[in-house]
C-alpha cells in the first residue's frame, strides 16, 4: 500500500485526495439532508448503479487504452446482450436457474462473437485512420439499435424473475430489497477484481498493459499485438453484454438503455482518465453515487429532476477543468 | 479545353488594362459558372416542380407539390449550411466537436425566447451591464484608454441598436442578439475547451451540448423554453420572412431568402478558407506543432474558426426554425442528431471539400423526403428462391474462412498438395462447402422453417438502417467521401506526373 | 564577458521527465554571428536543450535569455516573432501543402496580415515574394508547386531550411539538419548552411551527432553528455580537450567514438 502511494505521480495523488474529499462530502450531504435511513438507501442505489456502469465502462476503457478506439457500439452491445438474454430466457423449456444461466452465457457469447467479427473485419482495416474508427462504431451502434428494434419491437420488455435464490428479500436501512441487487453488486465487484487480476497477474494481462503503454514496443518483442487487440475487444464487448443481461431482471429491457449507459460510461471513462483501469473503477463508484444523491436531492427539494439529469455532465465538466486528462489519465 | 482557348484569346488583347480586366472577368466566370448554374436551377426550382406536377408556385393554402418541395429544399439548404460549418471545423481545421448542435439550437432558442418572452424593455439594464464590463476591464486589466473608449462606445451603440427602449423587440434584433450570444458561447467554451487534447475535447463538447439539451427539455424552465413541447412562436415572424403559404407569394419569397443565405454562407466559407486565416487553419490541421513553431498562435486561429462556424450554425438554426411547419422551437435542435447529421454529411460528401457536405446533405435529405412515403414488397417467391438464413450461413462461413486465413493456411496447403494456385482455391472452396453444410445442418435444427410470406417494408422505417449501411460502406470503401474521391482522382494523377518528373530528374 | 554580445543565453537549464533528468544545469551562451554547434551522443540531451531554448518544452528550472531579456515564460509562437527560428530533427513540414505554401506560411506568420479573414490571400503578394526568395536560396526553385510529401528526403531538409529563412529569424536553431540524409548529400547541405550564414550574417545554432560534419564550419562547439556540458570552446580547443580526448579514446564513454566519426573500439 505504501509503495503504491509513493509510486503515484503527484497529479494522481491529488486525484485520490479529491475523490476521497468529494465522496466524503456526498456522504455528509446525504446524511445531513436525508437522514440516516434514506441516506443509506441512496448510497446503496449509487453503488449499485456504479457497478452496472462499471461493466460497460471497463470495456470501453480497456478498448480505448489499447486500441485508441472510443467504441460507441458499447451501448449497443449492452442492448443486444439484454434482449438476446431475455429471448433465450423465455424460449427455453427448463428450470429458472438453467434458463437464467443460459441467458447470461448465450448473450455474452453472441456479443463476444459480434465483437470479434467487428474488430477483425471492420475496425482492423482502419487502424491508419483513427477518426474513422470512432465514427464507424457510431454508425454500427445505430445499425445494431435498428436491428434490435426490428427483431424485438419497440415495446419495453418486463423484468425477468431471477432464480428463487436471488429473488428473496432482505431489509437494509428499513427498505425491503431483492437479493438480486446484492448479486449485481457482487457481480460488479467480482468483475472488478477479476479483470484486475487478469491485468496484473497473468501473462496476457501484462502484455495488454504493456500494449496500452506502447503497442509498437510490444510488437517489437515478437508478440502479435493484433491478436491481443481482438482479445481485448472481445473482452470489452462481453463485459458490456454481461451488464446488459444483469440489468434485465432489475429493470427490464428498453431500447433506450443502451444509450443511457453509454453516456454514463463515457462520462466515467473521461472522468477516470482514458485507458486507466483504476480510474474507471473509482470513477464508476463516484458517478453512481453522484447520480443517486442528485436524484434524491431533486426529489426532496426541487419539483423537476434537472439536477439529477445534469449532475453527471456537470461533474465531468468540473473534473476536466481541474484535470484536463481525467483523474488518473496519462498526463501530457 | 475551353479554358485554354479563352485565355489564349484574351492574351491577344493589346491594351494591358483591358486585358487584365478581361482576364479577371474570365477567371470569375470560368471558376464559378458551375455554381452559378446550380444557383439558377435552385432559383427556378419551384417553377420547375410546378410545371412538372401541375401545381401552383404560390398556392393560397399549404398544399401542392411546389409548395411542399419549396419547404423541403429550403430545409435541406439550411442543413447543408450547417454541414458546411461543421466541415469547416472538422475537415479544414481538424477540430472534432460533438457539440455543434449547441450552436444550431442556440440560434433557434435565443432568437425566439427573446422574441416570445421579452415583454419589457431592458435597455437601461443592458447599458448598465456594458458600462460595468468596461469599468471592470479598466480596473482589472491594463487595457489602453483608447481601446477602452472604443469598446465602451461600441457596446453602447450595439445596445442602442439591438435592445429597444420599448417593450419587446423585432425579429432582426433578436436574431442579431442570438449571433452575439453564439459568439459569446464560442468564446467561453473555446477558451475552456481548446486546451483539452483529442478525445477529451470531443467528450467535453458532447457533455456541454447534452447539458443544454437536458435543460431545454426539463420541466423546470417550462415557462421559458416550453420543455418537451418546444417553444411556440405563433405568428411573431415578420411578414417578409413568413413561409406560410397565403397566396401572396410569401413562401416563395422566403425560399429565395434561404437561397441567398445559402449562397452567402458558401461564399463566406470559401473566402474564409482562401484568406490568410484559412491557409493557417489548414496548416494547423496538417501539423499543429509546426504551425506554432513558425510563429502562429494556433489557439487564436482555432478559436476564430470556432466562432465563425458557430455563427453560421446559429444563423442556420434561426432559418431552420422559420421553416418549421408547426411554428415551434423543439429541444431536438440541441440533441446529438444535429451534430451527427452534419458529421455524416461531411463524411459522406467528403471531409475537407467545399461542396462535399452540400452534395451529401441535399442528396440524403431530399432523398429521404422523396422516398418517405414509398413502400416496397419482397414477394414470397423471392424469399423462397433465396432462403435468407441459408444464404447467411454461407456468407458467415466465407467470412470466417477469410478472417482465419492465416491460421488455416498450413492446413489448406497440406490439403492442396503441390497443385498450385487452383488447387489452393479448390481447397478453400471445399472447406467452405464443408463449413456451410455443417452450418446448414446445425441451422436447420435451430430454425426448422421460416415463415414465408409477402413482406411489405415501409421505406421511412428502413431509412435509418439504410443510412447506417451507406455510412459504413462509405467509411470503409470511400474514405474521402463522394466529392473527396472525385477530387483525389484528379489530384493523384497530377501528383503521379510530378513524382515521375522527380524520378526522371534523379535518374541521370 | 567576451567582446561580442550574447544573443541567446541559457542559465542553469534543467528538465526532468518524471524522475529522469534529461538536461541538468546547463549554462550556454551563443554569441551574435557565430555558428555554434552542440555535439554529443544519442541521449545526451541535445534536442531537449533545444526544446527548452525554443519553448517547445517548459524548463523545470533555469532561465532563457534572448538579447539579455528573460523569455523563459514566453510561449513558443511569440519567440518566433522575437527572432528565434528552429528546424526539427525529424522532418517536420506540412506534408500535403506545396513547397511554396509551406514557406509562404512561414513568411506570412511574420507579417501582421494573418488574421485578415476577409481578403483573399493572394492579395498579400509580399509573402509569396519572400517565400520564393527563400526557396531559391536553398535551391528548390524548380519545385515550388510540388506537395512537400513527395519530395525526396534531402529536399525536405532543404525545405525546412527555407521555412526558417522565410521566418527571417536572427537566430536559427537547426536540430540535426543532416539526419537521415544520404552520406553524399550531407556536404551539400552543410555548404548551403555555411553559404547562408556568410551571406546573411545570421547566428546559427546547430545540433550534430557527428563531429566531423561541423568541425570545419563551427565558430564554437559545446560537447554534451548525459544532460551536462562536458566541454565548450573553439573546434581546436575541443580537439585538444583532455576530457573529450579521453572520451574519444573510449576510456570514459564507449559511444563517443562513434560520435567523433570513428569506429567503436
Amino acid at each position: 500500500m505504501q509503495t503504491y502511494w509513493t509510486n503515484l505521480t503527484p497529479q494522481h495523488r491529488r486525484s485520490w485526495l479529491l475523490v476521497v474529499v468529494y465522496v466524503a462530502l456526498l456522504l455528509a450531504i446525504s446524511w445531513l439532508d436525508f437522514g440516516y435511513n434514506t441516506a443509506g438507501q441512496t448510497v446503496f442505489r449509487g453503488i449499485l448503479l456504479g457497478m452496472l456502469v462499471f461493466l460497460v465502462a471497463s470495456g470501453l476503457s480497456l478498448i480505448f487504452g489499447l486500441l485508441d478506439v472510443l467504441n460507441f457500439a458499447q451501448g449497443a452491445f449492452l442492448l443486444i446482450g439484454a434482449y438476446v438474454g431475455y429471448d433465450i430466457y423465455h424460449s427455453l423449456d427448463a428450470s429458472v436457474e438453467v434458463r437464467f444461466l443460459a441467458a447470461i452465457g448465450g448473450g455474452v457469447l453472441l456479443v463476444a462473437a459480434i465483437g470479434a467479427v467487428m474488430e477483425a473485419g471492420l475496425i482492423r482495416p482502419l487502424y491508419e485512420r483513427p477518426i474513422f474508427q470512432i465514427v464507424l462504431t457510431f454508425g454500427l451502434a445505430a445499425i445494431f439499435l435498428d436491428f434490435v428494434e426490428r427483431i424485438y419491437g419497440r415495446n419495453p420488455k418486463q423484468p425477468l424473475s431471477p432464480p428463487p435464490l436471488l429473488n428473496e428479500k432482505f431489509t437494509l436501512f428499513q427498505q425491503s430489497l431483492s437479493v438480486y441487487r446484492l448479486f449485481i453488486i457482487g457481480l460488479g465487484l467480482a468483475m472488478m477484481i477479476g479483470v484486475y487480476i487478469l491485468l496484473n497477474r497473468t501473462r496476457i494481462g501484462i502484455i495488454i498493459r504493456a500494449g496500452v503503454q506502447d503497442p509498437e514496443m510490444v510488437q517489437a518483442l515478437g508478440i502479435n499485438v493484433r491478436r491481443v487487440f481482438t482479445l481485448v475487444f472481445i473482452l470489452g464487448s462481453a463485459l458490456a453484454a454481461l451488464g446488459g443481461i444483469a440489468l434485465v431482471p432489475y429493470q427490464g429491457a428498453t431500447l433506450e438503455m443502451g444509450n443511457q449507459f453509454l453516456i454514463l460510461a463515457i462520462v466515467v471513462v473521461v472522468i477516470g482518465g482514458m485507458g486507466s483501469y483504476e480510474g474507471t473503477a473509482v470513477a464508476s463508484i463516484v458517478v453512481g453515487l453522484t447520480r443517486a444523491v442528485a436524484e434524491q436531492l431533486s426529489l426532496e427539494h426541487f419539483d423537476a429532476p434537472v439536477l439529477a439529469e445534469t449532475s453527471i455532465l456537470l461533474l465531468m465538466i468540473a473534473v476536466l477543468l481541474v484535470q484536463p486528462s481525467g483523474l488518473f489519465g496519462r498526463g501530457e | 479545353m475551353i479554358e485554354r482557348t479563352v485565355y489564349r484569346t484574351i492574351d491577344r488583347i493589346g491594351d494591358p488594362a483591358l486585358r487584365r480586366a478581361a482576364e479577371s472577368l474570365a477567371r470569375l466566370v470560368l471558376e464559378n459558372w458551375f455554381y452559378a448554374l446550380v444557383v439558377l436551377v435552385l432559383w427556378q426550382f419551384p417553377a420547375i416542380v410546378a410545371d412538372l406536377s401541375g401545381s401552383e408556385v404560390t398556392p393560397r393554402r399549404p398544399t401542392g407539390e411546389s409548395a411542399f418541395w419549396q419547404s423541403e429544399m429550403a430545409r435541406a439548404l439550411v442543413l447543408a449550411c450547417l454541414a458546411m460549418s461543421y466541415n469547416l471545423l472538422f475537415g479544414y481545421n481538424g477540430i472534432i466537436s460533438f457539440g455543434h448542435a449547441l450552436f444550431f439550437g442556440a440560434g433557434g432558442y435565443i432568437t425566439f425566447i427573446l422574441l416570445a418572452r421579452v415583454d419589457q424593455s431592458y435597455q437601461q439594464e443592458a447599458l448598465i451591464a456594458v458600462l460595468a464590463v468596461v469599468l471592470a476591464l479598466a480596473i482589472l486589466t491594463r487595457i489602453t484608454a483608447r481601446r477602452l473608449v472604443t469598446l465602451a462606445l461600441g457596446g453602447v451603440l450595439l445596445v442602442l441598436l439591438l435592445v429597444p427602449n420599448t417593450p419587446g423587440m423585432t425579429f432582426y434584433q433578436a436574431a442579431a442578439l442570438a449571433v452575439l450570444g453564439s459568439i459569446g458561447l464560442s468564446l467561453i467554451s473555446g477558451v475552456v475547451t481548446l486546451r483539452l487534447r483529442g478525445i477529451y475535447f470531443t467528450m467535453f463538447t458532447l457533455a456541454l451540448a447534452e447539458m443544454f439539451f437536458v435543460l431545454a427539455k426539463s420541466g423546470t424552465f417550462r415557462n421559458v423554453t416550453g420543455a418537451e413541447d418546444g417553444l411556440g412562436f405563433g405568428d411573431l415572424l415578420p411578414a417578409a420572412l413568413n413561409p406560410t403559404p397565403t397566396g401572396d407569394g410569401s413562401r416563395l419569397q422566403m425560399y429565395r431568402v434561404t437561397i441567398v443565405f445559402f449562397v452567402i454562407v458558401f461564399l463566406a466559407i470559401r473566402r474564409y478558407l482562401n484568406s490568410p486565416v484559412g491557409r493557417v487553419i489548414v496548416a494547423i490541421r496538417e501539423n499543429e506543432e509546426r504551425a506554432r513553431t513558425i510563429g502562429y498562435n494556433t489557439f487564436f486561429y482555432k478559436l476564430l474558426t470556432m466562432i465563425f462556424a458557430g455563427v453560421i450554425a446559429t444563423l442556420s438554426g434561426v432559418l431552420f426554425v422559420i421553416w418549421a411547419t408547426d411554428k415551434r422551437v423543439h429541444p431536438e435542435m440541441l440533441s446529438l442528431k444535429f451534430t451527427v447529421d452534419p458529421l455524416l454529411h461531411t463524411l459522406i460528401g467528403g471531409v475537407g471539400t467545399l461542396t462535399g457536405p452540400v452534395v451529401a446533405a441535399l442528396g440524403l435529405i431530399l432523398g429521404e423526403t422523396y422516398l418517405r412515403n414509398e413502400t416496397f414488397t419482397l414477394e414470397t417467391e423471392v424469399l423462397g428462391l433465396v432462403p435468407l438464413w441459408q444464404f447467411a450461413v454461407g456468407l458467415i462461413a466465407a467470412l470466417l474462412i477469410l478472417f482465419l486465413r492465416r491460421t488455416l493456411r498450413p492446413a489448406i496447403h497440406r490439403l492442396a498438395g503441390d497443385g498450385g494456385r487452383w488447387s489452393v482455391l479448390g481447397a478453400y472452396l471445399a472447406l467452405w462447402i464443408v463449413v456451410s453444410a455443417a452450418g446448414l445442418v446445425a441451422g436447420g435444427q435451430v430454425v426448422p422453417d421460416l415463415d414465408l410470406q409477402d413482406e411489405v417494408f415501409d421505406v421511412s422505417d428502413l431509412w435509418d438502417l439504410f443510412l447506417g449501411i451507406v455510412f459504413v460502406i462509405v467509411v470503409m470503401l470511400l474514405p474521402h467521401g463522394i466529392v473527396g474521391t472525385w477530387n483525389r482522382f484528379w489530384i493523384t494523377r497530377r501528383i503521379r506526373r510530378m513524382e515521375r518528373a522527380l524520378q526522371r530528374e534523379k535518374a541521370p | 564577458m567576451s567582446e561580442q554580445m550574447h544573443l541567446l543565453e541559457g542559465r542553469g537549464l534543467t528538465k526532468e521527465f518524471g524522475g529522469l533528468v534529461a538536461v541538468s544545469g546547463v549554462d550556454i551562451r551563443v554569441r551574435q554571428g557565430d555558428l555554434h554547434s552542440i555535439i554529443g551522443p544519442n541521449g545526451a540531451g541535445k534536442t531537449t536543450l533545444f526544446n527548452l531554448l525554443t519553448g517547445n518544452l517548459p524548463p523545470t528550472r533555469g532561465q532563457v535569455l534572448f538579447k539579455g531579456q528573460d523569455i523563459t515564460g514566453e510561449p513558443l509562437y511569440r519567440r518566433v516573432h522575437l527572432g528565434i527560428g528552429r528546424s526539427f530533427q525529424i522532418t517536420n513540414i506540412f506534408p500535403n501543402l506545396t513547397v511554396l505554401e509551406n514557406v509562404r506560411l512561414a513568411a506570412q506568420a511574420m507579417g501582421g496580415d494573418s488574421a485578415k479573414f476577409w481578403w483573399h490571400f493572394r492579395r498579400f503578394k509580399q509573402y509569396e515574394v519572400a517565400a520564393l526568395d527563400a526557396i531559391a536560396q536553398v535551391g528548390l526553385g524548380d519545385k515550388v508547386g510540388i506537395p512537400a510529401r513527395i519530395l525526396p528526403h534531402g529536399d525536405q531538409r532543404k525545405l525546412e531550411l527555407a521555412i526558417l529563412l522565410a521566418s527571417d529569424a536572427e537566430l536559427l536553431l537547426l536540430d540535426e539538419p543532416t539526419a537521415g540524409m544520404a552520406t553524399e548529400q550531407v556536404p551539400v547541405l552543410i555548404e548551403t548552411i555555411q553559404r547562408i550564414q556568410q551571406a546573411t550574417h545570421k547566428t546559427i545554432m546547430l545540433v550534430e551527432h557527428n563531429m566531423n560534419v561541423v568541425m570545419n564550419i563551427s565558430d564554437r562547439i559545446t560537447v554534451m553528455h548525459q544532460g551536462e556540458v562536458l566541454a565548450e570552446g573553439t573546434p581546436q580547443e575541443i580537439t585538444r580537450n583532455e576530457t573529450v580526448q579521453k572520451a574519444y579514446l573510449g576510456e570514459l564513454y564507449g559511444d563517443f567514438a562513434e560520435m567523433m566519426g570513428g569506429e567503436a573500439p
